[in-house]
């Protein structure tokens, strides 16, 4: 936006040349994690005081203050917690660019877990979207990365 | 709190999607502003609280090349990496220790700088949802909205009209970026879909622009200014990450507001507060935040909204400046609500001057889904 007197826009963009890459370790939780999603397991931990369920696994229970230690496993089935139809993305500059089609994205609470996970939701229609059904997850045999494994849910019963 | 720290002075740059100014410029005219608004130089300063980001700045240790414009070299100098509300909470506090009696606080954002969108996303769960590439702020106010709405039955229409009534507002505030005052809750509803049932005109605007305030003991009140806006109470909470906590209802703000209030003596929100300012990134959050500030009850925000109350001719005004939907320069919002609520208690607020308020509400918030949230009380002598 060029305004009257303008006493910077005459600058061009300046370039860094460096790219800054940062290398974090996902931990022992999340790698527990990931592992139980190469065979077809969702594992989360337990708070051994208010016995909430974390997943993905936290190592501490906020509302506790406690370390949590107890793995359990969770059926691959869940409650849709929310959800968007997304018309746009974040496109690598990190504007909102249109999608070509919409895409639901959904928050999911597998049974017996107490908090959510978010990703694609597929095989039903926009307009078909609730909140409350019940979805099940969709594990890619064959992932890109240990990410991909999880790669949508679909309406289940 | 009874009338042991003031706002004394204030001033904003005008809020713009692509200001002609540096970051230390808009400080400067802030500093400067709010120094000259309060009638005190830079020498009556003991001590300099800013609000800005690392990640939005594109530099760590973001507050360095700041303290040239904003008066701090060789002072007690901090900053938080967090809304401006947040600083002006730390300001108060070192007042409160008794080892100083007059702070400055500036918050600044420039989203003309960052790339929009990105350091959203970068404040999300590094081991999961960010990789996945569907969480932002915007996708993730999405699914705050729907399990709202789907908690208590609140349409799009009534997310629509906070819209239409902040952005109207906003045509009162000549700094406001976004002013519409005609605007229609048919034109909101056909404005751009985002994420559903968020559209552009239920979004922020990012913007470029900077806020400050001055604060003054007790002390140092009556020498300053025959009209202060006095902190009568703050409160503030931290919930859980977005994932991790119910979304239709925000907790940490309610909590944050009981604080506030028992410091502040209020047993009846609704009939004692005269004007609120929120920090509503997002249209659905002004709702939201009716039910946590107890304006209304839980379920009831579109109820209040449809009644008109909060209307700049209501019974409890809200956002009579246009809001954090009008402007909204990251790091600067919190302490525009707090600058709007001095403004109306002192009598200053111009065309959208609220008659007769004594004790105003001023918000503010940070984190996805607003994790975090702070309340200040303000009132007039």
């Amino acid at each position: 936006m060029q305004s009257g007197n303008s006493e910077l826009k005459n600058v061009e963009k300046v370039m860094v040349p460096i790219t800054p890459d940062f290398n974090w370790s996902v931990g022992n939780y999340m790698e527990k994690f990931f592992d139980g999603l190469k065979d077809g397991k969702f594992m989360g931990v337990k708070c051994p005081a208010c016995g909430r369920v974390y997943l993905p696994p936290r190592m501490i229970c906020e509302r506790c203050f406690k370390k949590m230690n107890e793995w359990v496993e969770l059926p691959d089935t869940g409650i849709l917690e929310s959800f968007t139809l997304a018309s746009v993305k974040v496109d690598g500059d990190g504007e909102l660019r249109d999608l070509q089609a919409p895409q639901l994205i959904g928050m999911v609470k597998h049974e017996g877990a107490d908090t959510c996970l978010v990703a694609r939701l597929e095989e039903l229609e926009p307009g078909e979207a609730r909140v409350g059904m019940k979805v099940k997850a969709v594990l890619e045999e064959v992932p890109e990365g240990v990410l991909d494994i999880l790669s949508y849910y679909r309406p289940y019963e | 709190m009874e009338k042991k720290v003031a706002v004394v002075g204030y001033a904003q740059t005008r809020y713009e999607p692509d200001s002609d100014a540096s970051r230390e410029i808009l400080v400067l005219e802030v500093a400067e502003g709010a120094l000259k608004s309060a009638g005190i130089t830079r020498d009556d300063v003991d001590t300099v609280i800013t609000a800005n980001n690392d990640y939005l700045d594109g530099r760590t240790i973001s507050n360095m090349r700041l303290v040239e414009p904003a008066g701090a070299w060789l002072k007690d100098e901090s900053k938080v990496e967090m809304d401006g509300a947040y600083a002006a909470l730390y300001a108060m506090m070192r007042i409160l220790s008794g080892d100083h009696d007059v702070a400055l606080v500036i918050g600044v954002g420039q989203a003309s700088v960052y790339a929009t969108y990105i350091p959203g996303i970068m404040t999300l769960d590094p081991t999961f949802d960010r990789e996945r590439g569907l969480l932002n702020e915007v996708s993730a106010a999405a699914l705050q909205a729907r399990a709202y709405m789907n908690a208590y039955g609140i349409t799009e229409e009534h997310i629509a009209e906070v819209s239409v009534k902040n952005l109207r507002n906003a045509a009162l505030n000549p700094l406001a970026l976004r002013q519409m005052p005609d605007l229609t809750t048919d034109e909101v509803l056909d404005s751009r879909m985002l994420y559903s049932p968020v559209r552009e005109l239920n979004a922020f605007p990012p913007s470029d622009g900077a806020c400050g305030v001055v604060l003054a003991s007790a002390d140092k009140v009556p020498g300053i200014t025959g009209n202060p806006a006095w902190i009568r109470g703050v409160g503030f909470s931290h919930d859980s990450y977005l994932t991790e906590r119910p979304l239709h209802k925000l907790e940490s703000l309610k909590l944050a507001a009981e604080s506030a209030y028992a410091m502040a003596d209020i047993a009846d929100p609704k009939e004692e507060i005269g004007l609120a300012e929120i920090h509503e990134n997002f249209a659905h959050e002004e709702l939201m935040a009716y039910e946590a500030l107890g304006f209304c009850g839980q379920g009831k925000g579109g109820e209040l909204m449809q009644s008109g109350a909060t209307r700049i001719d209501g019974e409890l005004p809200v956002n009579p400046s246009g809001g954090a939907l009008s402007a909204n320069a990251a790091c600067a919002v919190g302490l525009a609500r707090i600058t709007e609520a001095t403004m109306q208690v002192r009598g200053e607020a111009g065309e959208r001057q609220v008659q007769g308020v004594t004790t105003a509400l001023a918000h503010g918030q940070t984190g996805p889904c607003a994790q975090e949230n702070i309340v200040f009380i303000l009132g007039g002598e």
